[in-house]
């Protein structure tokens, strides 16, 4: 028996190609990632709904999760930097959205590599520019020169790194527990039919106890991790 | 048909960036704007109902020194009315007594004219008692009749000189 592991399936691919894009194509990822996207829609109007300033079950709830959100990203990135929350709190959401999807039977969002480079090249974007706002063009130049300018090839590996194993990490994570995940329940399967059993029984259960670790934990985990990446290289640069 | 494992594509990227820059907006026009105003809301009404429970006690604090000023006034009008009514009773039961003291005076004062007048008047009516007497006494002795009015005057005389 075999099993196979694919990437994302690709629903439908354009004929023709447009500069730089090449040929676009709708994947089983996007779809997802519109889903999820369409979960946060409805989680942010359900629990804003009738809101009071008395607040009570939900809202207390969602009051908590802000407030929590504004304390993780005044810690890391230092007071005022409260308009960060928003995008925080959407890398959160759509991380552990994304991750968790695969309870219900879809692909990860973010077991795509286009998925997570695309919120890291977004952070990456943000260090540049809180880099050259902060600091100022020349100076966030001059910055590669130093400690002396034989390093700034090193450097610039290094600025460039940042994003990279941002996404590599998140993207690894979720990708590898999903194909052990996968590998268990073929294994089981095998197993199953090994023993000549009429019903896989070993699959009940059993990759239920790994989906905790693989899907639960790592993916809330690789969100807080990216979450708090995003909010402390940002803070950084801000401060430096 | 299927991607690659992994695999890097530069439409997948943008349609991911794409996708969180909506979720983004989402994110803050329907969860942080209601919340952040609710939260501005709530924070403006606490520090309001600080301030004016802050007025309300200065407020409390004012009317409760007001009180204080006002029942020691009241207080101190009670005391001076009471020794004002205690003085007028004294200087009235003074004068009652004074009045007393006079009129008692007057009465003895008078009780005692008319004790002299009584004397003076039963004097005289001894006197004249005396001098008819001592006419009738005199004619007595000397068996012979005195023209009585000459011998009353001479009698007279004599007891107004022996007192």
């Amino acid at each position: 028996m075999n099993t196979e592991i694919n990437g994302a399936r690709i629903y439908w691919q354009s004929d023709f190609s447009l500069p730089l894009f090449g040929q676009i194509s709708i994947t089983e990822t996007m779809v997802n990632a519109w889903i999820v996207m369409a979960i946060i829609l409805f989680l942010c109007i359900f629990f804003t709904r009738n809101l009071q300033k008395i607040p009570k079950g939900k809202q207390a709830l969602i009051e908590k999760a802000i407030v929590m959100i504004d304390g993780l990203v005044e810690q890391n990135m230092g007071p005022g930097c409260q308009s960060y929350a928003p995008y925080v709190m959407t890398l959160m959401l759509s991380s552990i959205l994304g991750s968790l999807v695969s309870l219900i039977g879809l692909r990860s969002v973010t077991a795509d590599l286009n998925t997570t480079l695309g919120w890291a090249v977004m952070t990456f974007v943000m260090i540049m520019y809180a880099n050259i706002r902060y600091k100022g063009l020349g100076g966030y130049l001059k910055g590669f020169l130093e400690p002396i300018f034989v390093m700034a090839p090193l450097n610039v590996v290094s600025e460039i790194a940042t994003p990279v194993s941002m996404s590599f990490r998140h993207f690894g994570n979720i990708a590898g527990g999903m194909v052990i995940s996968t590998l268990l329940l073929g294994a089981l399967a095998a197993l199953s039919t090994a023993l000549h059993l009429p019903l896989p029984i070993f699959q009940i259960g059993i990759p239920g106890v790994l989906s905790l670790y693989f899907d639960l934990f790592s993916g809330c985990i690789q969100a807080f991790i990216f979450s708090m990446l995003t909010m402390v290289y940002v803070g950084s640069a801000r401060q430096a | 048909m299927f991607a690659q494992f992994v695999d890097l594509n530069l439409w997948r990227v943008f349609v991911t960036i794409c996708n969180t820059l909506i979720t983004f907006l989402i994110v803050k026009h329907f969860l942080y704007k209601p919340l952040r105003n609710m939260l501005a809301a709530r924070e403006q009404e606490v520090s309001d109902l600080y301030a004016k429970a802050e007025t309300d006690r200065r407020e409390a604090e004012a009317m409760k020194r007001d009180y204080t000023v006002s029942i020691a006034n009241a207080k101190q009008e009670a005391a001076d009315i009471v020794s004002g009514a205690q003085k007028r009773a004294e200087k009235r039961s003074e004068e009652i007594l004074q009045q007393a003291n006079t009129e008692a005076a007057t009465l003895k004062k008078r009780a005692e004219e008319s004790i002299e007048q009584e004397r003076k008047k039963a004097m005289n009516e001894l006197k004249g008692e005396i001098a008819d007497l001592s006419v009738r006494i005199a004619s007595k002795v000397v068996e012979r009749e005195v023209k009585e009015d000459d011998h009353k005057r001479m009698i007279e005389d004599f007891i107004s000189k022996v007192g």
